[in-house]
């Protein structure tokens, strides 16, 4: 787990462990902290396509204004998974496209 | 002997569009002011709808040239198709009262005569074609196929590009001062307090033209009345058409990159005659409004997240048609403004009349009528198909 347990300032205070299924997996986060957060504490770096070219995005500006990290949850897209808080059992898929309205 | 043949004020669509058509005829040397960049006023806020779904048989006419014009528009200026995103999708004007309908209708067959051939789709044609749309209150639709989209600031930088190839100078961040006449004609204008000669001028800077014109003592019905837009994030192509009203004021696009474009007319909208009072802050009520009927039309944007929001002028006249040609009173003075908020769909074939008017020839396209006097003699061109 790639995780700041310690900070000079910040503490970490025992949160829930939760379920989620990334791309078809079970992965394990905490309950609340930001879906993106729980992705990279996995080891997931990869969270959506760039838009023409098909690169791979990421985290990147961790505040909701980039969109390098919108991700397609429980099927809907374009969730900003930096500031999305995660819960159990949410369905969080890397987004290919723009985002295709139900 | 003047310094340029021809000065032409305001690097919108109407400014630079004349300058390549002027070009393109070899009208001499060209000199195009601009106070901030090309496409930075209304142009460059405008909602990027084109259509020829118009109500007169003279705006329809005009505005089946301009598309013409549109759909070979990067070819002729050499730029790449994809900047200037033409999308043909259509617009889907909808009808709200039994009389809108029935007005809706009787248009068509003035569009058909001229060969813009609009579809009359009842409310089940529509709802089988856009299954998208709420149609509550709706009792029909027109749909033309050609209208649609066009990105005005590519479209804009387009044709300035094409026209700087042709020799036109352009200076951005130069901003007019005032117009100079001397012994009765136009002299040229001032820029940082010195004269910039010109043969003739022509004033193409939106709602900023009448206080322009008042300089050399000119008085020009038009002003600058706030509109705002706002437009979402991308998403996969998910609606093909403009769908309008012009009862409730709405208009709502997808665009070729995906995100979703709108505007709604204001709702007491001020007359703005001095730049000085323009203002173009957003406001909260917009963002209400515009939710309220987006969503309302088009359920599927509930979840959709807004990313911008902004403010521009309609540069407005007393019938909401340009105002065009020369000014008697300072000959060699010219003007092209007023688009009334179809300015930019206008822009290409405007360019293309304004230059013919300027350099003398006959006008291939009778725009006449347009000119300032009208207003004086009562002669205003009346237009049923606007919002706002």
């Amino acid at each position: 787990m790639r995780r700041i347990t310690v900070h000079p300032i910040l503490n970490f205070p025992p949160k829930k462990k939760v379920k989620f299924i990334f791309e078809g997996r079970e992965v394990e986060g905490y309950e609340g902290e930001p879906i993106a957060a729980a992705l990279v504490a996995n080891g997931f770096y990869e969270m959506r396509e760039s838009v023409n070219l098909h690169r791979p995005r990421g985290f990147f500006c961790a505040i909701g204004n980039c969109s390098s990290c919108l991700m397609v949850v429980d099927g809907k897209p374009n969730i900003r998974t930096c500031i999305t808080p995660l819960r159990e059992g949410m369905k969080v898929e890397i987004q290919k496209d723009k985002g295709v309205l139900k | 002997m003047s310094t340029y043949d021809i000065i032409i004020v305001g690097g919108g669509i109407t400014g630079v569009a004349t300058a390549y058509e002027l070009a393109k005829k070899k009208a001499g040397r060209i000199l195009l002011l601009e106070k901030e960049f090309v496409s930075a006023g209304s142009t460059g806020s405008c909602a990027a709808g084109i259509r020829a779904q118009f109500g007169t048989e003279f705006n329809i006419g005009l505005m089946k040239r301009s598309l013409d014009k549109f759909e070979h528009l990067a070819r002729e200026l050499d730029y790449p198709e994809d900047k200037i995103e033409l999308w043909q999708g259509g617009y889907l004007v909808l009808a709200y009262s039994e009389k809108e309908w029935e007005n809706l209708k009787s248009r068509v067959e003035v569009q058909h005569r001229l060969g813009i051939m609009t579809e009359i789709l009842t409310v089940e044609e529509i709802i089988a074609r856009f299954p998208q749309l709420n149609l509550n209150g709706v009792y029909g639709g027109t749909f033309h196929q050609r209208d649609g989209h066009a990105d005005p600031l590519h479209t804009t930088f387009a044709y300035a590009r094409a026209a700087r190839r042709l020799g036109v100078e352009i200076r951005e961040w130069t901003r007019v001062e005032g117009l100079v006449q001397e012994r009765g004609k136009i002299r040229g204008v001032k820029v940082n307090g010195e004269l910039i000669e010109g043969e003739k001028v022509l004033v193409a800077c939106g709602a900023w033209s009448s206080h322009l014109m008042k300089t050399v003592g000119v008085e020009i019905p038009l002003w600058g009345e706030k509109h705002e837009i706002l437009i979402t994030e991308p998403l996969e192509r998910a609606f093909a058409p403009m769908v309008i009203s012009f009862s409730i004021g709405y208009y709502i696009q997808q665009r070729p990159h995906g995100s979703f474009i709108m505007g709604i007319g204001p709702e007491n909208p001020a007359h703005w005659h001095d730049p000085r009072d323009f203002d173009f802050s957003p406001t909260w009520r917009f963002l209400e409004r515009m939710s309220q009927a987006a969503t309302s039309v088009l359920p599927m944007l509930k979840s959709v997240n807004i990313v911008r929001q902004w403010a521009g002028l309609y540069e407005m006249t007393p019938d909401a048609h340009h105002i065009l040609g020369p000014i008697d009173e300072v000959p060699g003075l010219y003007i092209a403004a007023g688009g009334s908020g179809h300015g930019f769909m206008f822009g290409p074939v405007v360019g293309e009349l304004m230059a013919e008017w300027i350099l003398g020839e006959t006008l291939s396209y009778d725009i006449t009528r347009l000119n300032y006097q009208r207003f004086q003699k009562g002669e205003l061109v009346r237009e049923p198909a606007v919002v706002g």
